[in-house]
């Protein structure tokens, strides 16, 4: 790891932006490459779908439906060689002596580094963080799309057909470049901080997971351009409707390989860094619980993902081949399954939901502890009922299926399994009401995020149960109460964990505080309009409002109407965040190393990180969350030798009596 | 930063190396997190397999077709015993004997592709196409992806080989194609369920 051979010169001046010839820029990895290799991607997979055609005696030879598939694989792994993702595997792979990442990339200097390949997991993270919440945008503005077109009964703006692409990829962006990316990035950039590793275990898999996701991304944009318009079939995309839909159905397909590639990779990364890069001292019970929440959440991606890229395989064969994995009704001895599509789907997508909540409790541990001045309640067990969700998730997929015609006794084990997974995220919302309990509560915009988070989640997760009863889940099933739930869990739980954490972080992330004040502003908007625009949707799904319809019967009109108004004002308030985090980033006043006083490993070290994040591995010599205990060091710069020997001077803020009333922005130079 | 820069990190760019916390090589522990994930993708065909099959009483292989049990039979003799030269080649590694190295690679890439190309024959020579009915669809779909598993295992080993003739790998240090062994061992497992499940049941 140490060792860092000459060779490394020749590559950073190969990387040099100032004045190469356009063929060495076309030679260089970065844009130019990039953009050359899409044409050379696009032109192989041109060639070699006609080639295969002219051999199999296909015609015609030149088929464009034949072509997408091949070049939306093709032209995407072009692009990434041509940024330079794999420069160094090809090296490898030519049989030259192992280089180990040198580290010459690290740190970004100018906004530009931000667009190139980059193994630092503080770029990457930042990268993530940024590129998610482009997504968010993109994602919200079809949800006011959506509002926009719900506000009246009758059509408005979009066609049925419109209507239905516009949902499905509000949905997929959301879910597949928004929530679960985003989690992935913040971790990316606290995690190895919070564990005393001056990376993740592999850096350039971690570049390669970023870059995976914008080609997720732009391929879902896309599908509107395709012929007969985006795939609209649902975030779900159930087959057999995905299988005999137009084209833009294939864009959604591959789109989910490349972020589920990604996110595999990210995850299996986490783990090995969790494992084997702890500092000394850091044993699993005194991990911070955001590390026990990623370990968690990655274990979840690392045995779950798989199922999606199978089902989405399947619809790809079944689409493009012929197969015939979904084909039931085609007549003798050709019998494929239906629901056999669901069980795979959700097998995947139902521990999806952990993996889109579990990196936000632990943003909440975080958040909590430090703004109550208290140590987190129940630490083991916050810890272990992690893992019990892991375990649990996967035995809880079919609770989505009751109504879909398979075997009725499945049902009554998992309605079971559902109530019992509450109980482990019952442990774990008690435990932070807990926390709470007699704290000193610094109710600043991250706290007030939390403070959001526990009462929205908590509506959200009774819900859940009220789903889990078979009874009430076959009334409400495919309504607009279905819909309530998954925003009270997915909006005013995992968003609001984002925006606690991004608020939380993005002193150590930026080196600038933000504005308080219009941090409240947002906070109070967000969480009025948006407990105003889906608890009504409660009501009018229980009296039988169909999800995913264009429009409406006129006994929903005055609902309706209202909660698209709020839905505006819920979009607007995002914008109040948008510009506090911009404005902030470029002229905030500098934010101090550990503007909360927290004890965690991150904020000991400068704001922004150091380039290599620590001088020294620093020694672990207590729990991460003593709060208000006289004394209490978690970690220290120094080797674990010396750290034995007893009174190290602590590094670590948080032993002097919390200040009452403080919100931390005092403490900025 | 409150610790000060050390002297001796004056020539050295990069950070301090990590502190180590586990035994387990991070490219072994990754390597077998992967192969978790490739378990998961392998059940997710064989849950495919099992509607098809089981649940949906489909006779098997369909009705007019067979799947050549004996050839294929002798194909798992053939991958099964490149596990055997790989891991004489790790061992050659070990023990600093290179003609072994080399010859363990070679041996073991060329059987590989000898069953590739078997495979490949089976496919030209069976007799329905995956479009002909659900149990020719997951046919193909579950030795597909197995072929496609070993085709990357492949290009991994040629990499391998290549590297162990141009005099990689020594007793102190190689994990470079232990770690490759660990995916091509599981290859060779994977086939075997896959070749009971769908050749021999």
């Amino acid at each position: 790891m140490a060792v860092t051979s000459p060779s490394r010169v020749s590559t950073a001046a190969a990387v040099s932006p100032r004045g190469p010839s356009r063929g060495a820029k076309l030679r260089a990895p970065g844009w130019y490459r990039a953009a050359l290799f899409d044409v050379i991607g696009f032109a192989f997979a041109f060639g070699l779908t006609c080639l295969i055609r002219a051999l199999m005696h296909q015609h015609p030879v030149v088929d464009g439906r034949a072509i997408l598939p091949v070049a939306l694989i093709a032209v995407p792994l072009f692009f990434l060689v041509g940024l330079g993702v794999a420069d160094y595997w090809f090296y490898w792979a030519s049989g030259r002596p192992t280089r180990p990442e040198d580290h010459s990339q690290h740190g970004a200097h100018t906004w530009r580094d931000y667009f190139r390949v980059n193994t630092d997991h503080k770029v990457i993270g930042t990268q993530y963080v940024v590129h998610s919440f482009f997504f968010l945008l993109v994602g919200g503005l079809l949800a006011m799309l959506i509002r926009a077109q719900l506000a009246k009964p009758g059509m408005q703006f979009l066609t049925p057909e419109q209507y239905n692409g516009v949902f499905s990829v509000h949905a997929s962006i959301l879910i597949f470049l928004f929530v679960i990316p985003v989690f992935a990035g913040l971790a990316n950039f606290v995690l190895p901080l919070m564990i005393g590793a001056p990376d993740m275990a592999f850096p350039r898999l971690n570049a390669l997971s970023f870059w995976l996701l914008p080609i997720g991304g732009i391929m879902m944009m896309m599908s509107f351009l395709a012929p007969g318009g985006a795939f609209a079939a649902g975030w779900t995309n159930y087959a057999p409707l995905s299988t005999t839909m137009p084209p833009g159905q294939l864009f959604f397909a591959l789109a989910v390989q490349f972020a589920g590639a990604s996110s595999i990779a990210t995850a299996l990364n986490f783990l090995v860094t969790i494992i084997t890069m702890r500092a000394p001292g850091m044993s699993f019970f005194r991990l911070p619980l955001l590390v026990w929440a990623n370990f968690a959440t990655s274990l979840l991606v690392v045995i779950a993902t798989p199922f999606i890229a199978a089902s989405q395989f399947f619809v790809l064969l079944d689409t493009t081949l012929h197969f015939h994995f979904f084909d039931a009704f085609v007549g003798a001895g050709r019998n494929g399954n239906v629901i056999m599509y669901q069980h795979i789907f959700w097998f995947y997508s139902h521990p999806a939901v952990y993996i889109m909540i579990l990196p936000g409790f632990g943003i909440i541990s975080e958040v909590l502890a430090v703004k109550a001045r208290k140590p987190i309640f129940g630490y083991r067990m916050m810890a272990f009922s992690l893992l019990a969700i892991v375990v649990l998730g996967f035995t809880v997929w079919a609770h989505h299926m009751f109504v879909s015609g398979m075997a009725p006794w499945i049902r009554i084990p998992m309605m079971i399994t559902t109530a019992i997974i509450a109980i482990p995220t019952g442990i774990k919302v008690f435990s932070w009401i807990a926390t709470l309990w007699r704290g000193v509560l610094h109710l600043d915009t991250p706290m007030l995020f939390a403070l959001g988070f526990l009462t929205t989640f908590t509506l959200g997760g009774i819900s859940g149960i009220m789903l889990a009863m078979i009874p009430f889940d076959i009334h409400v099933s495919q309504t607009y109460f279905i819909v309530a739930h998954i925003h009270y869990v997915l909006y005013g739980g995992s968003l609001f964990t984002i925006f606690a954490g991004v608020y939380y972080w993005f002193p150590k992330m930026t080196g600038r505080m933000f504005d308080d004040r219009l941090g409240k502003w947002h906070f109070w908007l967000t969480f009025i309009s948006f407990n105003l625009t889906f608890g009504p949707m409660h009501i009018i799904g229980i009296q039988g409002m169909p999800r995913r319809v264009a429009e409406y019967a006129h006994q929903f009109a005055a609902w309706n109407l209202f909660i698209s108004l709020m839905s505006f004002v819920l979009g607007a308030s995002t914008l109040i965040f948008l510009y506090n985090i911009v404005v902030s980033w470029r002229g905030g006043p500098r934010a101090s190393a550990n503007p909360w006083r927290a004890l965690t490993l991150e904020w000991q070290v400068s704001s922004p990180p150091p380039i290599f994040n620590f001088d020294t591995v620093p020694t672990v010599v207590g729990g991460p969350y003593e709060y208000g205990v006289p004394g209490a060091v978690h970690g220290i710069f120094k080797p674990p030798a010396e750290a034995k020997r007893g009174a190290a001077r602590p590094v670590a803020a948080g032993s002097g009596p919390p200040r009452r009333g403080a919100d931390g922005e005092g403490d900025h130079p | 930063m409150q610790a000060a820069s050390i002297a001796a990190h004056a020539d050295h760019h990069g950070p301090p190396p990590a502190h180590r916390s586990s035994r387990v090589e991070a490219p072994t522990l990754g390597m077998l997190l992967f192969i978790m994930s490739e378990i998961m993708i392998f059940g997710a065909f064989f849950t495919a397999y099992f509607f098809i099959r089981v649940v949906n009483h489909n006779p098997w292989p369909a009705a007019g077709t067979q799947v050549p049990e004996s050839v294929a039979g002798i194909n798992t003799a053939i991958l099964l015993s490149s596990s055997l030269t790989i891991h004489w080649a790790l061992m050659s590694a070990k023990n600093g004997n290179r003609f072994g190295l080399k010859a363990g690679m070679a041996t073991t890439f060329l059987l590989g592709l000898t069953f590739l190309t078997i495979q490949i024959n089976e496919y030209i020579h069976i007799g329905f196409a995956p479009h002909d009915a659900a149990q020719a669809t997951i046919f193909y779909a579950l030795t597909g992806l197995h072929g496609a598993h070993v085709f990357i295992g492949l290009c991994i080993l040629l990499m391998v080989t290549i590297r162990a003739f141009r005099g990689h790998y020594s007793p102190d240090s190689h994990l470079g194609m232990e770690v490759p062994g660990i995916y091509w061992h599981f290859v060779d497992i994977m086939w075997v369920i896959v070749y009971t499940s769908v050749y021999v049941l």
